[in-house]
């Protein structure tokens, strides 16, 4: 909300300038976010009558002007290019010697015709950024009259930023009754003249959803001025908290609505068929708004008569049923809408209206009639009228109740953590307009009806706090038993997950959790991603199922940017329906492609393959299990079906790694292989605890073996056989080459194995070893027609 | 006679050992000392034909020509064990001068990668917390309704939940706006005392410069019998100052959360001018950075936990911007880009 600080000076005037009562009321909770200073102080600026404006004789833009700044000195004649200028206008006239910003008033010739001053733009005076023609001032303006006397200038236009619970402050009389509290000051309450009704119109009023709207009041004014114009005081005061002049009648609205809080709107009473009904509208209901659009309602708070609906009720007033400026019979409403009643209407179509914004935070429900009496003052002062009867409609029992809180003096310093004397406890509320009894250990409080924020004991302690000051309350370190974290040595935590992939050179990346539905359905065309209801955009509207869609994404972006190598890993949460019940569980996965390593001196380039990849899951896992980890080919829709695997742990599926189909690479344009594994964080976290063995005090024995066998016979069976074949004494097996080419048949492949033996109670003998390998050779033979190479 | 050839005998060996000595001086490398070696003291060598002479000379002679034999044998052996050493090290010198690199030329590195800022500034604040007791806790991204905004105190339909910006699926769960339903989790799965943080990921339906419709946040939350708002600031400025290691300034301005009451903001000097006013300040000197505040009643409640007995404060800070402030990372898309000219400078 902005607001002029004159007029907040008007009701309380704390002996600070702006910046300090600004900083003030930030640190009570009042953020004020920006301060914009407008208008000039004094400065030889004056209310000017245009006697005579014509055109200047050289120039078609120009008009020489007559203006009288004083009656009893002569006339002055001033060149003046604002189209608006004309005979009878009254006008700020900047005199010679004025200073102005950049600028300094002096006597001047202009096109061969000598101007004595400046006839002023509201730009020129500071007080909008930008203006059209020059300034028009009322008729009644008294000539002569310095302009910043006359606007009430220089002001300062605060911009205050008030939390959801702070709507009472959503006026000057809020914002006077808190800066009164935090200056402990007394505030000058506005003085309202009670206009007695001078006729006896009425309209039937009758209110059906009374717990939405509890009090509703109305009048009718007969008989205003169609001709009668805001005063300037009053649109000064409007503009400087943003709100534009439209019609006297709506002005005064807004007006007292800044004034008091209470928003309030005034229907044409021709327009109104039968009476007032404030009831909840019915499906299919339409109305058009002010602003015209048309809203198609289900069930809204309105506002209608026996034929129409005239209102949204508390949110914006009918456009069939609006003031216009043939009005001359009005039917005024201030009325009392729970905030409860006007959020689902706003929910579903979200309405920006001063209104609005106030009821849907809450308006004090005891304010309906001062604001009605307000308005009829003014209205009747500037535009007029037969004043009929207040109209009150009230169900008492939906009315909130008065509330009257506990504060125990002990709870204070409990969450607090300061005592303050009961004085201060004392002055703070009752300065905030609060009643208090003293109690044996405290307080009663009654909360005045403004203050439907404070509901229980911990809110007024918080009100002690705010206006004590925050910064008041020392600053102490917790004190605690001090004791042990547990902290499991065997639990791998996602951060040493990370730690492992950065040391083997991949980035980290973070992706939305939310992807592309196209590209999630590449990677996982039988998943079924959740899909968002509002989704920022089509790109970003279905959560994940695995964290590929956005590594790709990520990749393409750095590929695009001439990085040709790209490593990157992320843990994330992926969204799953594991029958039917939604799983959201960490993975962590990665992609790799372009060369091993950088181009250096020394050594040869080549391009990551599946091996590079699976060698660094295979340290990984190396950190956690010797032996739980293994892998099966696999189909995966995303993955080259000859260069993929399954990853298994104690037999559990945890997670894939391979090739990225060709079909794909193809599909996003990537020239290398590009190779990708993702893996259920929770497969990872368990490592195991090292158990010591000592090393074997007697020596080893290495014989190399050397077979051709079918391209079929995958590694993973012919190490099996020889594990199963090769007899206890048997420690490793190392596959140190593989061979296709010269000298081995089509179709077939040549390995080469070294075996290691060794005993931890003895020294092996040659004949034992050669029995081992006799055996291995024997089933490696039978099992795989493996043909030994000599 | 036997004077004189007893004096030709001395004569011989010293003019041998003078010829020697010259020999081993001249030898040109290892193997051509050993060729004097041999020449010299090898079986058939000249000085041992000499001692062979040793045996025609008279008895009373012969222990002092077996002197001047032994002391020449033993100066040629110094001579050669010299010229030796000599030798070896002029071979090591040469060695190590044609072995010489160009030490300037790049190793072969494995090259390391680099962890998220986000990552780094989350670990970073986990290892300060930890260092004070607190646990880490975490929970589901995909909420429901209750442990969001109901059991956090927000009035339905209150005007502080539009705030949040929902993401909604068509079942009516959410994506979390904020960590703090892990407050609730936290409070039902442990008895008080409690001293937790709860980082993770939370989402807004917004996107503009300063809004990304992900982001990181810190929730901590600390219950126990003497919870004061006191606590609550000491902890804060403790936190702030550890994590930008240095003394800053701080005000704490008063807010509303409904979870929270008294609730508050936190503001720090800003740690890009110390103060001074800079853009990132806006030119104030400050830089807004948690909220805070004790822990609402009714949230307590919630928790299972008796307001009457513990109170408790929480508070929350957005984990992308202390990245930015504590990097100097000036563009909050850049974040989450994974652009790894970015990644690579962490």
């Amino acid at each position: 909300m902005k607001f002029s600080e004159k007029w907040l000076r008007q009701w309380v005037n704390p002996p600070v300038d702006s910046k300090a009562l600004a900083e003030k009321l930030t640190m009570a909770g009042l953020e004020i976010e920006s301060l914009t200073a407008i208008g000039l102080g004094e400065s030889n600026i004056r209310v000017g009558l245009v006697i005579n404006a014509e055109k200047h004789p050289d120039a078609d833009r120009l008009r020489v002007c007559t203006v009288s700044v004083n009656p009893n000195e002569p006339n002055l004649t001033i060149v003046c290019g604002g189209a608006n200028v004309r005979t009878g206008l009254k006008v700020p006239v900047a005199l010679v010697g004025a200073k102005l910003p950049g600028l300094e008033i002096k006597k001047a010739k202009i096109r061969g015709v000598e101007s004595f001053g400046m006839i002023c733009s509201t730009t020129e005076l500071q007080l909008t950024e930008t203006s059209e023609g020059i300034m028009e001032l009322p008729e009644d303006a008294p000539i002569g009259m310095e302009i910043a006397e006359y606007l009430q200038l220089p002001d300062t236009i605060f911009d205050v930023n008030l939390t959801t619970n702070r709507s009472d402050c959503l006026s000057i009389q809020g914002m006077a009754r808190e800066t009164s509290a935090l200056f402990n000051l007394n505030y000058s309450a506005l003085q309202i003249q009670n206009i007695a009704a001078t006729i006896n119109d009425v309209i039937p009023v009758q209110v059906t959803a009374a717990i939405a709207c509890p009090r509703y009041l109305g009048r009718i004014i007969k008989g205003i001025s169609t001709t009668a114009k805001t005063p300037l005081w009053m649109q000064e005061k409007l503009q400087r908290s943003g709100i534009r002049s439209i019609h006297p009648v709506v002005d005064i609205n807004n007006y007292v609505m800044l004034e008091l809080g209470q928003p309030l709107h005034a229907f044409d009473l021709n327009s109104i068929k039968g009476g007032i009904q404030v009831r909840m509208s019915t499906p299919d209901e339409k109305i058009i708004l002010l602003d015209d659009q048309e809203l198609s309602l289900d069930s809204s708070l309105v506002i209608s008569d026996s034929e129409k609906l005239l209102a949204l009720a508390g949110i914006m007033g009918g456009k069939s049923s609006s003031v216009t400026e043939a009005t001359t019979d009005i039917f005024i409403e201030s009325a009392f809408f729970h905030p409860d009643a006007l959020s689902p209407t706003l929910r579903k179509s979200p309405i920006p209206s001063d209104s609005a914004h106030r009821f849907e935070r809450g308006v004090d429900p005891e304010l309906c009639m001062q604001a009605m009496a307000r308005v009829t003052e003014l209205l009747q002062a500037i535009v007029g009228g037969e004043i009929g009867p207040i109209i009150e409609c009230v169900d008492r029992n939906e009315l909130p109740k008065p509330i009257t809180i506990a504060l125990r003096r002990e709870r204070i310093a409990r969450i607090l953590g300061i005592t303050l004397p009961d004085t201060t406890v004392e002055q703070i509320l009752t300065g905030l307009g609060m009643q208090l009894t003293p109690q044996e250990n405290g307080w009663q409080v009654a909360i005045p009806s403004y203050r439907f924020d404070l509901q229980i004991e911990v809110d007024l302690i918080e009100e002690l706090a705010r206006v004590y000051g925050f910064n008041q309350i020392p600053s102490q370190l917790p004190v605690k038993k001090l004791h042990m974290l547990p902290i499991s040595e065997t639990l791998k935590t996602a951060n040493e997950l990370r730690n492992f992939w950065m040391n083997q050179g991949f980035h980290e990346a973070i992706n939305y959790s939310f992807v592309d539905p196209k590209i999630e359905n590449l990677f996982n065309p039988d998943a079924k991603a959740l899909r968002l209801a509002n989704p920022i955009s089509e790109e970003l509207s279905v959560m994940r199922t695995s964290l590929w869609p956005g590594l790709i994404q990520a990749a393409l972006f750095n590929l695009n940017r001439q990085q040709n190598l790209v490593r990157l890993f992320e843990i994330g949460v992926c969204f799953n329906s594991v029958n039917d019940q939604l799983e959201q569980k960490n993975r962590i996965a990665g992609i790799v492609f372009g060369p091993v390593a950088a181009e250096q001196w020394s050594m040869q380039s080549r391009n990551y393959d599946f091996y590079d990849l699976k060698g660094v899951i295979e340290n990984l896992f190396s950190t956690l299990s010797k032996t739980e980890f293994s892998y099966n080919q696999t189909a995966h829709p995303a993955l080259h079906p000859g260069r993929s695997a399954a990853i298994l742990r104690k037999q559990q599926l945890i997670g894939f790694c391979g090739e990225l189909h060709p079909k794909l690479q193809q599909e996003f344009g990537i020239q290398s292989r590009v190779y990708l594994f993702e893996l259920q964080l929770d497969g990872l976290t368990e490592a195991e605890l090292p158990v010591y063995k000592a090393p074997s005090k007697f020596p080893s024995i290495r014989r190399d073996l050397a077979f051709t066998v079918a391209e079929a016979i995958s590694f993973q069976q012919l190490h099996d056989c020889i594990q199963t074949s090769g007899g206890d004494t048997l420690q490793s097996v190392q596959l140190f080459d593989v061979y296709r080419g010269t000298g081995i048949k089509p179709g077939e492949k040549s390995m080469a194995l070294s075996l290691t033996f060794q005993s931890s109670s003895r020294t092996l003998i040659d004949s034992e070893i050669d029995g081992a390998m006799n055996n291995i050779v024997g089933l490696l033979k039978q099992q795989y027609s493996a043909a030994l190479r000599t | 006679m036997t004077e004189i050839a007893d004096a030709s005998l001395q004569y011989q060996v010293e003019d041998l050992v003078k010829q020697t000595q010259q020999a081993i001086t001249n030898a040109r490398d290892l193997s051509n000392l050993e060729q004097i070696r041999t020449q010299v003291l090898g079986k058939k060598g000249q000085l041992t034909e000499l001692l062979k002479m040793l045996g025609t000379l008279p008895a009373e002679q012969r222990s002092a020509a077996g002197q001047w034999v032994n002391i020449a044998k033993q100066q040629i052996q110094n001579a050669i064990q010299a010229r030796t050493t000599e030798l070896n090290e002029a071979q090591l010198q040469e060695k190590l001068a044609t072995e010489t690199i160009d030490i300037s030329l790049p190793g072969r590195r494995s090259e390391t990668g680099n962890l998220h800022p986000i990552t780094r500034m989350m670990q970073r604040i986990e290892q300060l917390f930890r260092s004070a007791g607190f646990t880490i806790e975490e929970g589901p991204e995909i909420e429901d309704d209750f442990h969001n905004f109901e059991a956090l105190n927000f009035p339905q339909n209150h005007p502080a939940r539009a705030m949040h910006d929902t993401f909604y699926f068509p079942n009516g769960l959410l994506l979390r706006t904020h960590t703090s339903p892990v407050q609730i989790r936290a409070m039902h799965k442990n008895k008080p005392p409690l001293r937790v943080i709860t980082p993770g990921r939370v989402y807004r339906c917004d996107s503009d410069q300063t809004h990304t419709p992900m982001f990181h946040q810190l929730e901590g939350l600390v219950i126990d019998e003497h919870c004061t708002f006191a606590d609550l600031k000491g902890l804060l400025q403790d936190f702030l100052n550890q994590l930008f290691e240095r003394e800053l300034s701080f005000r704490f301005r008063p807010s509303f959360f409904p979870f929270t009451e008294p609730s508050g903001e936190v503001d720090m000097s800003c740690v890009l001018c110390n103060g001074q006013g800079c853009r990132v300040c806006k030119h104030t000197g400050w830089l807004e950075i948690l909220g805070c505040g004790m822990v609402h009643p009714n949230v307590l409640k919630m928790g299972g936990i008796d307001p009457e007995i513990y109170t408790g404060f929480a508070f929350g800070a957005g984990i992308d911007r202390l990245a930015m402030l504590r990097y100097g990372i000036d563009d909050l898309r850049k974040i989450f880009e994974n652009d790894i000219r970015f990644l690579e400078q962490f």
